[in-house]
């Protein structure tokens, strides 16, 4: 069931508090909530809010590197365990004038910075189809409040692939627009350059109409787009007939399991019948197995000074020091995870005066290369499709794939390449594979979202996998 | 041997905007500590910087003033260091693509002229401000955030007269422009200065030191012309000069060492990934030109060349853009333009401290003033009696209530002073054959009765001219 059908058939009381028990009765297992809102003054709020408002009484999650103001807001890190918002994002005050009622905040890898979810100062977050797997990251939070059905939209964020991974791996939409087609103020960065505003949902539906409340310009953000907000929930057929859509062949073939393959290429087989045309498009193969090098070099150099801000002096946990210069530093010692640490290592290390041209600067040069790579690959098609990863949720301990291998290099980190460009891309589920979902990712062109959101209802239509829930506890 | 002095000079200078260079809190002087701050001067999580369009049309007419070439793309980089008073670990700041290029200003001294060549102008945001106490250190983060230019001049200038000539230069030329209180003791200007000295007649440069927060145009001169003696001695001893940054301390008048520099700091500067290059349209910049006030070299121009003043009332006035601001305006009511001047350098600011001068249009107005200009102009009022009527006419009563008041007229009617000059010259016949005999002081003692006939109110001009025709009339045969 879509939200627009959802409101007309309970009230906001009863959507809130049925979200409010599902979550409760998860979060034993899943953990996947840092801290529960208050819902009562939101509530009460809406006699402000015109009833037809897009996401009337609908509950949902942000999460927990989205300000809030007066609620905890940590970034998924001890230094700001203590940190309460002095001011809303933009996008809390959108979807609060949606009718949106914030019930929790949820659990991500610290400061954005994984995959995995793993590296949470609350802990990890479980996969609701297998509590012995992981949830992705660094949305895991997010993620697995969609799926496990407590809310049906959550906010996210996705620097690398971190809204459309865990989409995949938990079998729920994940979104990720055009750079610019979301505000990001008030959002705790990770790489300024790559962050993007993403969302889950269960269904295309519900996807289109989230972008029309997120959208639009913000003159808070200077890179947000002044480009118009269409009506992307308006009139989506789901018709693919006409429609020429690539597939690449890199990622494909750079795929082992061999259901995974098989749920994919039955889809291409579907989408033909369904009157698409479906190419085979090859890109760079050298330049994707660079994707991953040159993400950690912009993205940790970014983020070092993105968070030289957490000091622990005007906010946040602040450890004892003989003076400020001590403070500080003991401030940052103990605050950060380790990972954390050896990620600000890399960032800084990447911008010295003597490494910044054979590291830093050559790695915008590798993903303008990269970029212009994949606007050739997307030219003369509607999009681009690649399964989103080569296979379910890892367990929480799996460390056996070789992260230099071109399974890895290229099958699960391809998708880093529309925060690279600013395409538009979304996750959806492909299917399961030993009862674990994978999901379908999908890039379009800048400022397509229309059009992304009509393929992707045209697929969903084929795979049949709209409003998947996996409930978790009693 | 005797050395030259090579000084380069860097200036911050905080831009007169009403908000922050990039958010919209205020940017006010001496309000209460941590008043003027938003979450965003605070470095809090997840805040973005938006550019304030007024600073960038601020920085603008520097350059232009500076004679910079101008990058029409305007793009920020950040300079990371951690230091408490910078909330968000980084300063955004021009390194890669400042916004004003190789600009230059001509100074001027006992010495003669000079071009000093700009390096660079580039727009960035000041810091917070520290106060450190025995056990504590408070910080107010009012200034964080706070729009600034900084602008960079070759080492080109030679003396101490020199380094002064350029601060007060530049200060003139921000002032006039509108874009900065420049008030070095408030810290709403603040200077740098490089030096260094050579053999005299070598080219290559000598080991320089920097002096830190200079905050006033004397201490420049302090600073400098003891960091000359200091240097001196040191190479005269076959010594070498210590790179490092030192600040000029006033109770030693002398520069005292701050730190050493050991390398250059990495402050690993990357361009601003929140602020997207801004492209500047050729006629927007054309607009910003158009639209500069008349500067004080065109202003001195316009003095000396259309109003016939003199080169040094001309420097006088256009020193003080409020007196010189006045003078124009007092020239709207009154054609005796030296007149005008006169008064303006002479006489107003003996009454009217440089404070005051901006709210004097309250009490005097250039139309009172130019009304006894007038007066003097017209042989009515003498220059003595102006100034007795000045201090009343500057507590904003009218001319013609002190006139009247203080009963002053001047005697100018030709037959009344005529009868006077008789009677006078009828009363000292010696008088006549001394003047006639050539002895000078016979006239003045002649004009010194008909004013004490006449109570000081007789017109000395018309007097005189009528004392001189009769006198010659009634020379002895």
């Amino acid at each position: 069931m879509n939200i627009k059908e959802t409101i007309k058939l309970s009230t906001p009381i009863e959507r809130v508090e049925k979200a409010l028990k599902l979550a409760h009765q998860g979060q034993p297992f899943l953990n996947a909530v840092v801290t529960f809102v208050d819902t009562e003054k939101q509530l009460d709020n809406l006699q402000n809010i015109n009833p037809d408002a897009p996401f009337y009484g609908i509950p949902i999650v942000l999460k927990d590197n989205v300000n809030m103001k007066s609620v905890k807001t940590t970034g998924g890190s001890h230094i700001l365990a203590n940190y309460i918002s002095q001011y809303n994002a933009t996008i809390t005050d959108r979807l609060q004038a949606a009718g949106a009622i914030v019930i929790a905040k949820s659990s991500m890898d610290e400061l954005g910075m994984g995959g995995t979810n793993l590296t949470a100062a609350t802990g990890p977050v479980y996969n609701p189809y297998d509590l012995s797997r992981m949830s992705g990251g660094s949305s895991g939070g997010s993620a697995v409040l969609v799926a496990s059905g407590v809310v049906p939209f959550a906010i996210g964020t996705d620097t690398g692939d971190s809204v459309r991974k865990p989409a995949s791996f938990n079998g729920i939409i994940g979104v990720k627009p055009s750079y610019g087609r979301i505000s990001r103020y008030g959002i705790i960065p990770y790489a300024s350059s790559l962050d993007h505003v993403g969302y889950f949902t269960r269904n295309v539906s519900d996807a289109a109409l989230a972008l029309e409340v997120l959208a639009g310009r913000d003159d808070q953000d200077m890179t947000s787009s002044f480009i118009e907000v269409e009506k992307y929930s308006v009139d989506l057929t789901g018709d693919l007939s006409g429609r020429k859509i690539g597939y690449i062949a890199n990622v494909v073939r750079a795929i082992e399991n061999q259901d995974v393959l098989a749920m994919f290429n039955r889809l291409i087989e579907n989408m033909r019948i369904a009157g698409a045309e479906v190419v085979s498009i090859e890109m760079n193969e050298d330049l994707l197995n660079a994707i991953l090098p040159t993400y950690y070099i912009i993205a940790n150099s970014e983020a070092t000074a993105n968070h030289s801000n957490l000091d622990g002096l005007r906010f946040g946990v602040q450890q004892a020091g003989n003076d400020i210069e001590e403070i500080m530093s003991a401030s940052r010692t103990a605050g950060f995870g380790k990972l954390i640490r050896k990620r600000f290592v890399i960032g800084s290390f990447s911008l010295f005066v003597e490494n910044q041209e054979k590291l830093f600067r050559k790695a915008q040069k590798v993903r303008r290369l990269i970029v212009e790579d994949l606007h050739r690959a997307l030219n003369g098609v509607d999009g681009l499709i690649a399964p989103a990863s080569g296979y379910g949720a890892p367990k929480l301990q799996d460390t056996s794939l070789d992260q230099l291998s071109s399974r890895y290099l290229v099958a699960e980190n391809f998708m880093v390449i529309s925060n690279f460009s600013g395409t538009p891309s979304l996750t959806q589920p492909l299917g399961y594979v030993d009862g674990l979902p994978v999901g379908i990712n999908l890039i379009c062109h800048p400022f397509e979202e229309k059009k992304m959101f009509e393929i992707a209802a045209g697929l969903e239509k084929l795979t049949g996998l709209a409003d998947c829930i996996r409930e978790v506890g009693e | 041997m005797n050395y030259e002095t090579v000084i380069g000079i860097e200036i911050h200078c905080e831009l007169k905007t009403k908000t922050k260079m990039f958010s919209s809190a205020p940017v006010s002087f001496a309000k209460h500590q941590n008043s003027c701050v938003n979450e965003i001067d605070l470095g809090h999580p997840g805040t973005l910087p938006s550019v304030n369009k007024e600073a960038v049309i601020q920085a603008l007419k520097a350059c232009m003033a500076l004679n910079c070439t101008i990058d029409p793309v305007i793009r920020f980089d950040r300079k990371n260091y951690y230091y408490p008073d910078l909330p968000k670990g980084y300063q955004i700041t021009q390194q890669f693509h400042p916004v004003g290029l190789r600009g230059s200003v001509t100074i001027e001294t006992a010495a003669g002229k000079r071009d000093v060549r700009i390096n660079r102008l580039h727009m960035e945001e000041d810091t917070a401000k520290q106060f450190h106490y025995a056990t504590e250190t408070w910080i107010d983060y009012n200034r964080a955030g706070t729009p600034l230019v900084e602008i960079v001049s070759e080492p080109d200038m030679r003396s101490a007269d020199e380094a002064v000539a350029f601060v007060e230069k530049l200060r003139t030329l921000l002032y006039y422009l509108g874009v900065s209180d420049v008030k070095m003791e408030e810290g709403s200007m603040r200077c740098d200065i490089n030096i260094s000295l050579r053999p005299e007649g070598t080219t290559e440069y000598g080991v320089k030191t920097e002096i830190k927060n200079l905050n006033s145009i004397n201490n420049i001169r302090l600073a400098v012309e003891s960091e000359i003696i200091r240097q001196t001695a040191i190479l005269s001893a076959g010594d070498k000069v210590e790179q490092a940054t030192r600040r000029y301390d006033d109770t030693l008048k002398s520069t005292v060492m701050m730190r050493k520099k050991e390398g250059n700091v990495d402050y690993k500067y990357f361009p601003e990934p929140n602020i997207p290059p801004i492209r500047l349209a050729a006629e927007w910049i054309e607009e910003i030109r158009s639209s500069l006030p008349e500067l004080p070299e065109q202003r001195s121009i316009r003095y000396t060349e259309v109003l016939g003043l003199s080169d040094y009332d001309a420097k006088i006035l256009t020193q003080n853009k409020e007196l010189s601001d006045y003078f124009d305006e007092v020239l709207n009511y009154t054609t005796f333009t030296k007149l005008a001047a006169n008064w303006c350098i002479s006489e107003l600011p003996a009454y009217v401290s440089q404070e005051n001068l901006s709210e004097l249009h309250t009490t005097l107005t250039p139309k009172s003033l130019a009304s006894m200009i007038d007066k003097i102009g017209q042989n009515i009022v003498s220059s003595k009696q102006a100034k007795e009527i000045f201090p009343h006419l500057i507590k904003g009563e009218s001319l013609q209530s002190i006139i009247d008041r203080l009963h002053i007229s001047q005697v100018s009617d030709t037959a009344e002073l005529s009868d006077i000059i008789n009677k006078t010259l009828d009363e000292q016949p010696q008088s006549i054959v001394d003047y006639h005999n050539g002895k000078d002081r016979a006239l003045g003692f002649l004009v010194g009765q008909i004013m004490k006939k006449t109570k000081g109110q007789a017109n000395p001009v018309v007097t005189n001219e009528l004392l001189l025709a009769e006198l010659t009339r009634r020379k002895p045969e």
